[in-house]
Formats: C-alpha cells, structure tokens, sequence
C-alpha cells in the first residue's frame, strides 16, 4: 500500500545533502509502521477503548452571503469531560475554515497540514486555491490512512473565485459537495433545526441565530456536546467570527425562568 | 452528607439513554418516611421498581411494628434485597440517609448487589461518583449546620457533575 507521506516533506529537501554527522536530517521523512501484515485487525481492542467516538456536534451551510459555520466546545472522553473550551473551528488560512469532530489530534494536525499545502500551492501557482481543491488534497490524503484508525469528521468552508464552497470529508475517504452538513454525535439534533429553518435567502444575522440555536438544541439533548457555541462567516472578504455564548446561558436567554410555585418547602417533622 | 444532627441528600436531575437527553427533571431520590430518604442511581426501570418494593415492606412493618423503621434496618433490608437478586441484579446504586435515635444521622450506600458502605461524613453514588469523591472530601467539614451543608452538598454536586456528560441539570437537595 503506497502511503501518500507528500504531507511530510520539509519545504527544504536539499538542506545539508552529504552531512554524515546529522544523517536523519537529509533522509525522507515518515512515520514508522508497525510490523504488522493486517492493519484493520492492528491493535484493536486498544483503538476501542480509546473511545473515539465523535462526541460533538459541528455544522455549516452556504446561504445568499456565503457559508455559516457553527461548533460546540466540548471534549469528551467516555463520560469525563476533559475540557470545555476547544476550539473546534480550524482557521486553515484567512478564506478558508475547517470543523473538528473526531479524533482532535488527528484533526489538528491534518488541518494544519492542509494550510500548509494551499499555502505552497499559492506560491506555486500565483492563485489561491479552490475549496474543491483543497478539500480533494485532503480526502486523498485520509484515503491513504483509511483502515489505520484515523478519526476525521470534517467540513472544509471557504470562500474562493466561484464563490462559496463546502465540503464534507471524512476519515473513511468519503467527500462530499453539498449545502448543509452536521457533523457529530450532536448532528441529528441540530439538523431537525437546521432544516426546519433553512432559507436560502437569510441575512447574516438570521444564518447565524439559525446555526447558534441548532449548536444549541443540539448540546441541550447530545450529552457529548456542550460548553460555548461559537459561529463564525465566511464571506467574499474571508472569514469572521461572530460570537461564542456559553450554552448554559443561551438555555436561559431562549426560555427564560418565569417564577413559579414552589414545589417544596421546610417542613416541621414531628420527633421519632 | 452528614451535618449537625441533620444531613442532605443531594442529586442531579438528568435522565438519558446514553448519550440522548430525555428529561431534565427526574426524581432520584424518593422519601420513605419523614427521616428517612433513599436515592437511586443507575438504570431507571430498576430504581423504580426497587422503590416500589421498599416502600412495600416499609408499610407492612410500619403495620405490625406499629412505628417508623430505623435507618440502620432499612439499610440492612435494602442489602437483602438487592443481594436475593445477586445472579442477575438490580442496575442501581443506593444511597441512604436517615436521622436514627436521638437525632444522629446515618449516611450509607451500596454497590448494585447490597455492600454496605458507612460512612462517618458523606457517601457518593453515579457515574460522577469519582469526581463527587474529590469535590467532598475538599469541601467537607465536620458538625456543619443546616445552611451550611446546603452549600456544601450544592457546590460539590454542581462542580462534579459539571465534568461528566451523563449528569447535570440542576441538582435537587433535601436537608433533614
């Protein structure tokens, strides 16, 4: 199986070619393989015990001014939470945002990976690069790892010379062109709201009410998901962000407490 | 959580099938006489049933004893009951609180086939109980009163279910 390891060449291949003292700097770059001939049966009772299950909810959709993207901040492992504040909103460059849901590791780094290769892209062809190109680079990649246990769920939005763009592309090697995705273990929440609401000709401020109150709805019912719904827009000028509310107070600020009855008081008990 | 002839029972108020949410208002913990509340956590069907039951054999000794029963024997009963279903178990972990003779209050809970556990000051049970075990032992002190404990018991629910997803929505609190 030829891995595509193009992700890991350093952008000065030539440097200190013949240097005997520091041999590892001029050799290709790779990851070690394990010694195995049968990489889906690898290891995989510890894979299912790391739990990767994509507990989280992500969302995005094109609309008339361009493409909302909302997500969650929550880290799950199992039952703990480990963390309330992760950024699950990826700025791969100025135009272009990527979603993480899955495996943060693998998330982050391929990500990163990916603004790396639009940016020498750029540099090589004197354009940006298209959201269809650059989420084709990236579903090629995850193709190659496919069977080996990377977790990816993720949604590539951008803004480039055809206009909007947004991809879905996964760690099983799936890509998808499409209008509106939710990814996540939140999703099926958040797409009874954002279906239901979806109009193709919305001002920016109702997209982003819409994708706040799916991320909402979503972390109310996905124990997974929680913490802050943060909404960015991606526009003709690159991308924004436009809020971060805390889902607790969301929870109030769209059904406030009325004062009611109340449902129990102090009692005197007559002694044993 | 035990305080100055008194104590609290504390729970959260979620209900859900894994990962979905199906209600945040659940009672968890039920009273069986004025001095006596039991919680049950874990699967619901069975902490129902288990409650039905106990509130059975509560009234039938209420009727031939003629009184309230103690804690330290309901505590023995809840034990018995769950250990007769030791080959395919009740899926609940009790807690127990009840204020026995002369105003002492008495804390226990069980693992899902009826160990007894005693506890001098606080006894937790769910699937945040790890995390409730470190947020009480920094939070407790000995002979605290009434408002106090409230405090207490409120601050070491909410800080420890605020770490798991399987629990949260609010909390109720009993003082006795």
């Amino acid at each position: 199986m030829k891995l595509d390891t193009s992700g890991l060449e350093s952008t000065s291949p030539f440097f200190g070619s013949g240097d005997e003292l520091c041999p590892e700097l001029s050799a290709a770059p790779s990851f070690s393989l394990p010694l195995s001939t049968d990489f889906d049966e690898f290891q995989k009772d510890t894979k299912a015990t790391l739990k990767h299950a994509k507990g989280t909810t992500t969302l995005a959709f094109i609309f008339k001014e361009g493409v909302m993207v909302a997500a969650d901040s929550r880290a799950s492992m199992g039952g703990y939470i480990s963390s309330q504040s992760v950024k699950k909103i990826i700025e791969i460059n100025p135009y272009m945002l990527g979603t993480m849901a899955g495996g943060a590791a693998d998330c982050q780094f391929w990500h990163r990976n990916l603004g790396i290769k639009c940016r020498l892209h750029e540099l090589a062809n004197k354009r940006r690069i298209s959201v269809t190109g650059a989420s084709k680079l990236l579903a090629n990649i995850l193709y190659s790892y496919r069977g080996m246990g990377l977790s990816v769920g993720t949604m590539i939005a951008g803004w480039d010379e055809t206009g909007p763009g947004l991809y879905y592309v996964d760690s099983e090697g799936g890509r998808l062109k499409g209008t509106r995705f939710s990814v996540g273990s939140g999703s099926p929440y958040a797409y009874g709201v954002l279906d239901s609401g979806y109009k193709f000709d919305m001002s920016i401020e109702e997209a982003a009410e819409l994708a706040r109150r799916a991320i909402y709805h979503a972390t109310f019912r996905d124990a997974a998901s929680g913490g802050v719904a943060s909404v960015y827009y991606v526009g003709p000028n690159g991308w924004k962000k436009l809020s971060g509310d805390d889902v607790g107070e969301l929870h109030y600020h769209y059904y406030p407490v009325t004062p009611s009855t109340v449902e129990q008081e102090m009692a005197e008990v007559a002694g044993a | 959580m035990v305080g100055k002839n008194c104590f609290a029972i504390a729970s959260d108020r979620r209900l859900g099938v894994q990962l979905q949410t199906i209600a945040t208002d659940f009672q968890r913990i039920s009273k069986i006489h004025d001095r006596l509340f039991i919680g049950l956590s874990g699967l619901a069907t069975d902490s129902q049933t288990l409650y039905q039951r106990l509130v059975f054999r509560h009234k039938l000794y209420q009727l031939r004893e003629e009184r309230d029963m103690k804690p330290e024997t309901f505590a023995s009963l809840v034990s018995a009951l769950l250990y007769e279903k030791r080959f395919g178990p009740y899926f609940c972990q009790p807690v127990i609180a009840g204020l026995s003779d002369e105003d002492k209050p008495f804390i226990c809970t069980m693992d899902s086939i009826g160990a007894k556990e005693l506890a001098k000051d606080f006894v937790v049970a769910g699937t945040a109980g790890e995390s409730l075990y470190g947020a009480c032992e920094a939070m407790f002190k000995p002979d605290m009163e009434p408002d106090e404990l409230f405090e207490t018991v409120s601050q070491a629910l909410l800080s420890s279910v605020d770490r798991d997803c399987l629990s949260g929505w609010g909390g109720h609190v009993y003082i006795v």
